[in-house]
């Protein structure tokens, strides 16, 4: 059976449905899908605008919640940076829903690969079993592996816009901190699933400061939103750095999406390009750190506990970012409560995709949407363009971690102060979730049990 | 072909089938606090003998794997083993291990004399078999309560395994079919309803428990039992054992391994879906904190020493690092944030009265490190 066309419609509807589709469509459409993936890059290029998440582990109900809140398929643009399967009831479904998406709209939606898309994870964390259960062998499983082997390591957003044009959504009830003036650079906003404003930072305003201190920002973090200089906007090579919205000459470095973060190995994206990643995930080496590490706040590099992969500290990640012209690196990997992070002066952020994570942390979810900068020539606004794109803008995590203003000036004896001239980063815009309500799933014989200690 | 009525993985690593628990989880038995509710008592009791077993396939998985070394683990599991997830592995690894920490510098502390262990819900717990192994020339006098579900099905297991009944008597060990409590000189096995401490009278008082010694130094154990009773009935049962079935000079202490912490998101996450299960945690709620758990300890007499500290913190300070290098590398681990959030949830928690100075607790217990402030 072919898996063109309206076969392909058909087999979207299913899966959306939750659904699986019969062995014989999983085959046709893996082999599609291996055959698309075959062309892209290690580096996949992407343009804004585009909305990236997190780690999405299986949670079907909880990614139909993610494209409710963040619009559908091929209306927005979506990168996904792994973790589809594993963990939760659903990885079979929310997986090839995915792969039939990708198939479908080959240009609208990106996916790379997580250190989940392996076959010896798998068989421990329940895709395996899921698989078996599902299609009583292990064919789907093996079809599913051949497609992961295939996936990109990694995704190079460029055309970012670096401020964000304000959403004309309320302003979320209970929210006591000063909402900067549309009328400012927007840096930042969070915004809840009904779309109603929770944060808004803007950079380069009078208000912005009241509401980055009330937000609990700290200093490291608002040190980059000191008022641009001649030799801060020389850096970035626009001078625009502080316009208004609506410039057409904003220029944010490029933004580097990986499932898990740096590597020893890895000094430039085009070392990446080199990798042969048509493999399982290998025990160590570059693209196994790819998708295994994680930022820390250390100096250098170091030890993983998870048995792979390396952590990594913030003067790494500024080096790699400047030296690569990024102004974010976007990565997931690590469970954050709050469903995003900022790190390191908003050099790298984590997004986490998995609302309530197997059925047990209570943690929200979060999205990225990065608007685009309009300097991409001919490019046609989609029938959601109110979504993102637009101005200029820069950069502060409402929950930014712990990085104190010792790691600013120790950066700056090390690196010398050029390296702190860092590129403006994309305006980013949070769309933050819940779990889908448990009465969307429709399976009462099925409630997610969360195991504890009893 | 299949569809999506077929569960998932983790489902069945529950062991759970359907969801009339009735305030019993998977795990080690919860005390002896049996089913009252007529009708629901049948399903109840089969939902409770599968809990158990499933409790005693998660020993056997962290056995398998090399996370804990128990021969008899398997002894008591009649079901196939289910390999558990690595995180579930490593919290049953730290929660055996604090615990048995603690006993052994309990046991250790004046080795000649004569020592006394109550072990409350144990149901099929291998701990005795285990210190008889490892302080074979130890004077033990131990003791496991649980409902008679749980220690009949614990007494047969004892009589199919000659590496088990060799343990509790030289002689031959019969028992018969509808046996559920079993007495000998150093292996105890009591069964009745916990709760029946908390509503003695002078017309009715607690059951005799055979064997007791009222004088001896005493540790008593509630691993995930005394958790699922009210605050009141905890009290009493707990006055029972301190000042009724020991003398109240008797040198005693309260092992409470429990989950804390009930406030934030992952505690509300837990104690909601514990709810699907109609299973709830009264004590939880009443004291949320570790600062909480050692006042409780302190409230029920236990005054000469009262401290707490949860997975996370035991993990990392009681844990020696050659110890975690081997447990690490056991299987590759992923769930590291998550694993975090489970075991900052769990606490263990011991408190004792000994007259204080050099009396056997406060020797044994007293360089093992507590957590700061709670």
């Amino acid at each position: 059976m072919s898996i063109g066309g309206s076969d392909l419609d058909r087999a979207i509807t299913q899966l959306r449905a939750c659904r699986p589709i019969p062995e014989n469509q999983v085959r046709e459409l893996c082999y599609k899908a291996r055959e698309l993936l075959i062309e892209e890059g290690n580096v996949v290029g992407v343009d804004a605008p585009v909305t990236i998440c997190g780690d999405i582990h299986g949670q079907f109900h909880d990614l139909m919640e993610l494209f409710r809140v963040g619009g559908d398929v091929p209306d927005t643009n979506y990168l996904f940076m792994g973790d589809f399967v594993d963990r939760g009831f659903y990885s079979l479904e929310s997986f090839l829903l995915l792969l039939c998406l990708k198939v479908r709209y080959p240009d609208r939606i990106t996916l790379i690969r997580g250190n989940h898309e392996s076959r010896q994870i798998t068989t421990v964390y329940g895709f395996y079993d899921e698989c078996l259960r599902k299609y009583g062998s292990a064919n789907v499983w093996r079809y599913c592996c051949e497609v992961f082997d295939y996936l990109a390591l990694g995704a190079l957003v460029t055309g970012a816009a670096t401020s964000l044009t304000p959403t004309d959504g309320p302003i979320a009830e209970n929210i006591n901190i000063d909402i900067p003036d549309v009328d400012c650079d927007i840096e930042i906003e969070t915004l809840n699933a009904q779309g109603e404003i929770m944060y808004r930072y803007a950079r380069n305003s009078d208000s912005q400061s009241s509401a980055a201190s009330q937000a609990n920002s700290n200093p490291a973090s608002s040190s980059p939103i000191a008022p641009p200089t001649p030799s801060l906007a020389g850096v970035t090579g626009t001078g625009a750095t502080s316009s208004a919205n609506g410039s057409t000459r904003n220029d944010t470095g490029a933004i580097l999406c990986v499932h898990g973060g740096l590597s020893p190995l890895i000094d430039t994206i085009d070392k990446i390009r080199l990798l042969d990643r048509k493999q399982e995930v290998p025990h160590e080496g570059a693209m196994c750190d790819l998708l295994w590490s994680d930022p820390d706040e250390i100096d250098g590099w170091g030890l993983s506990p998870r048995g792979a992969g390396f952590l990594f500290g913030a003067d790494i990640v500024k080096c790699f970012n400047h030296k690569n012209d990024l102004s974010l690196i976007a990565r997931a990997h690590q469970l954050v409560m709050e469903g995003f992070k900022e790190m390191f002066e908003s050099t790298i952020v984590t997004v986490w995709s998995a609302p309530n994570y197997c059925y047990r942390c209570g943690n929200v979810a979060a999205i990225l949407e990065l608007g685009e900068d309009g300097s991409n020539g001919g490019f046609v606004r989609r029938s959601n363009g109110d979504r993102g794109g637009g101005g200029g803008g820069w950069v502060l995590g409402s929950n930014a971690g712990p990085n104190g203003t010792g790691e600013n000036r120790r950066l700056s004896s090390v690196l010398g102060d050029s390296m702190q001239r860092t590129r403006d980063g994309p305006g980013r815009r949070y769309r933050v979730f819940e779990a889908a309500p448990q009465d969307s799933r429709g399976m009462p014989a099925k409630k997610p049990v969360a195991d504890y200690f009893l | 072909m299949a569809d999506s009525q077929i569960p998932h993985l983790k489902a069945l690593l529950g062991g759970r089938r359907g969801g009339l628990s009735r305030g019993r989880g998977r795990g080690r038995g919860r005390g002896g606090f049996g089913a009252s509710h007529g009708e629901h008592e049948a399903i109840v009791d089969d939902a409770v003998r599968g809990t158990d077993q499933d409790a005693a396939g998660s020993r056997v998985s962290c056995v398998e794997l090399g996370y804990l070394d128990d021969p008899y683990a398997k002894l008591f599991a009649t079901r196939p083993s289910t390999r558990r997830l690595p995180l579930l592995n490593r919290g049953s690894y730290v929660r055996t291990s604090a615990i048995d920490l603690l006993i052994d510098r309990f046991l250790t502390t004046s080795p000649s004399s004569p020592k006394q262990i109550i072990s409350l819900g144990a149901g099929t717990d291998t701990r005795y078999f285990r210190l008889r192994d490892k302080y074979p020339n130890t004077h033990i006098l131990y003791h496991e309560i649980d409902f008679p579900m749980n220690t009949a099905a614990k007494l047969i297991s004892i009589h199919q395994h000659a590496q088990l009944h060799t343990k509790l008597t030289e002689s031959t060990f019969n028992i018969v079919p509808t046996q559920t409590s079993y007495y000998a000189p150093s292996y105890n096995l009591h069964s009745f309803d916990l709760r029946a401490l908390a509503t003695s009278t002078a017309e009715t008082p607690p059951p005799h428990l055979p064997n007791l010694d009222r004088s001896i130094p005493t540790l008593i154990l509630s691993e995930m039992c005394l958790v699922y009773l009210p605050v009141t009935t905890v009290s009493a049962i707990m006055s029972t054992f301190l000042n009724h079935y020991l003398s109240p000079s008797t040198p005693a202490s309260l092992i409470l391994y429990e989950p804390i912490l009930p406030q934030d998101a992952f505690g509300r996450t837990m104690i909601s879906n514990l709810a699907t299960r109609n299973i709830h945690l009264p004590t939880l709620h009443a004291y949320p904190e570790l600062g909480d758990q050692r006042a409780r300890l302190r409230q029920y007499g236990l005054t000469d020493g009262s401290r707490a500290a949860d997975n996370h913190f035991i993990w990392k300070e009681w844990v020696s690092e050659g110890e975690k290098e081997r447990v690490a590398g056991l299987e590759m681990l992923d769930e590291l944030e998550e694993l975090d959030l489970l075991l900052r949830h769990y606490c263990v928690a011991w408190g004792w009265r000994d007259g204080g100075a050099n009396g056997v607790f406060s020797t044994a217990w007293r360089d093992v490190g507590e957590q700061d402030g709670g």
